[in-house]
């Protein structure tokens, strides 16, 4: 059952975000009484910014943009590029990298790009991605579809090259052609490998939306909302921004979490 | 039984592995395995018993020698001739019933027609109930079995067992034995079946050919006259334990101790 396997990772993560939620109500507390109030911005000095801000603040911050609706207009959007992203991404990645992990030709003929992107910042190309899809979604979500593409095609390689040669060998032996290896033998073997490389680029996709969003920057989403929070100065909107960011990533992960639990139910022994 | 023509001929196969140091597995091996004939090969490790049924499932092209199926060349591997693997080759993310219908499902054969071998099969391995069961929540010996099954569901003319119960323990190897004997019953055809275990070479075979240390050739041929259906005490008859001296001597056992 999915509820079921689901229910562990959703606990984890409860119990984490409890625990951090505590852990900020005691340092805000804290904070609100010992910080200096006025902090010195560019030119001149800013009077009464909290730094920690309390959680009567940080209320007081969330039903205002709640009220204003720019909270919710920002995870959507964010949250759909977000998606767009992941999916665009691990469209181009996952075959690719399956086929790479069969095709030994098609390897070779890889190999050295995948190895040299692999470890180049994806926001190294922001400048580039601009000048070749303009201002608007195009550089966005191509960003986090590049570093979900790069993340997927890795763990579909490797999970489509470790398959053991003993299953194919007993696939080849009962007569089975290309096709059916690769549905029923390399698809399922690499699975586990496919999955967990999603979980991370989606992680991945969230870092990168932060700065992506920085491009000709535009309400609502969750990256703007924190730079310009961040000019004014007001701690308690970077605060609750930051907050939903994490609370996202977080459900994404649970998300991915559950899926892989599922692609590998096979793995877990059951009493028969 | 063992007499017919020839389901499997193999005329002075040789094979050496290439590498740095070349290591000559197979020497001059000749053998004929009749139809339906239960034939087993058993000797001291390394003497390329497992080399000589995997150039027979077509996996190795032997480096001189030829083999024969039916008349035909061994060219690669082929449902023809049912291979089960040393080592655990069952698919672990595909159901007992999954794993059954592959070879079917490869050979094109459609789901309605494949429902009744799929039964017979799971029937006789003992194993009805099961279908939708993971092999992680099956003990080793059975999805041993379920392999022998796995490879009997396109009906070949030759089965060819690697030492499908080796990691067993003595106990569940003889239930094994048992299950396997059974299924042969039902099933007759020519099977190969290599062993380290004299045992149980004795015990399911029609004929037994000893293997000589490396590089592997035939020693001897025993021929195993022990009248069928086989139980506990065909294992505890007199025959057997005479049987079974023969074999231990080929096998140059027992020597050591009186020089």
């Amino acid at each position: 059952m999915v509820t079921a396997a689901a229910s562990a990772p959703v606990r984890r993560a409860l119990v984490a975000l409890v625990a951090l939620a505590l852990l900020y109500g005691v340092v805000s507390e804290i904070g609100s009484r010992v910080l200096p109030r006025r902090i010195w911005m560019a030119t001149h000095y800013i009077e009464d910014v909290e730094l920690t801000p309390r959680y009567a603040s940080l209320a007081e911050e969330a039903v205002f943009l709640v009220r204003a609706g720019i909270l919710q207009a920002s995870v959507l959007v964010s949250s759909g590029r977000v998606l767009a992203g992941v999916l665009l991404g691990a469209a181009v990645g996952l075959p690719l990298g399956l086929a790479m992990g069969r095709a030994a030709g098609l390897e070779s003929l890889l190999g050295p790009w995948v190895a040299f992107f692999r470890f180049t910042p994806a926001f190294a190309l922001l400048p580039l991605y601009v000048l070749w899809f303009g201002f608007g979604e195009g550089p966005r979500v191509g960003l986090i579809a590049t570093a979900v593409a790069i993340v997927t095609l890795h763990g579909a390689f490797e999970g489509a090259r470790r398959i053991p040669r003993v299953y194919l060998d007993a696939a080849a032996s009962l007569g089975a052609g290309r096709v059916l290896v690769l549905r029923r033998l390399v698809l399922p073997a690499a699975l586990p490998s496919l999955v967990s490389s999603v979980r991370i680029a989606t992680a991945l996709a969230w870092v990168t939306i932060v700065v992506a969003e920085l491009i000709k920057p535009a309400m609502p989403s969750l990256g703007y909302l924190l730079a310009l929070a961040g000019a004014y100065p007001r701690v308690p909107t970077i605060v609750v921004a930051i907050a939903t960011t994490g609370v996202l990533v977080l459900a994404s992960d649970v998300a991915v979490l559950v899926a892989y639990r599922w692609a590998t139910r096979w793995m877990r022994r059951r009493v028969g | 039984m063992g007499s017919g023509r020839a389901r499997l001929q193999v005329a002075d196969l040789a094979y050496t592995y290439e590498g740095r140091t070349p290591t000559r597995a197979l020497d001059g091996v000749t053998v004929e395995v009749g139809d339906d004939e239960f034939l087993a090969i058993v000797g001291p490790v390394g003497c390329g018993k497992t080399t000589f049924v995997r150039i027979v499932a077509g996996f190795l092209p032997p480096t001189r020698g030829t083999a024969l199926c039916d008349g035909r060349p061994v060219a690669g591997p082929s449902p023809e001739r049912g291979y089960v693997f040393q080592e655990e080759a069952i698919f672990p993310w595909m159901t007992v019933r999954q794993n059954l219908e592959f070879g079917l499902l490869a050979k094109g054969v459609p789901a309605p027609a494949r429902e009744p071998i799929v039964g017979e099969l799971l029937g006789l391995i003992g194993l009805q109930g099961y279908e939708r069961a993971y092999p992680a929540e099956l003990s080793t010996g059975m999805s041993k079995m379920v392999e022998v099954a796995r490879v009997l569901a396109t009906d070949p003319t030759l089965l060819l067992l690697d030492e499908p119960f080796g990691p067993l323990d003595a106990q569940t190897r003889a239930r094994m034995q048992e299950a396997l004997h059974a299924v042969w019953a039902h099933r007759r055809r020519t099977v190969v079946l290599v062993t380290h275990d004299v045992e149980e070479a004795l015990w399911l075979a029609d004929r037994i050919v000893v293997f000589s240390p490396r590089p592997g050739r035939v020693r001897a041929e025993v021929r195993v006259d022990l009248p069928r259906p086989r139980t506990l005490e065909t294992r505890l008859a007199p025959a057997f334990t005479a049987l079974k001296r023969v074999v231990w001597r080929e096998l140059g056992l027992g020597e050591g101790s009186r020089a």
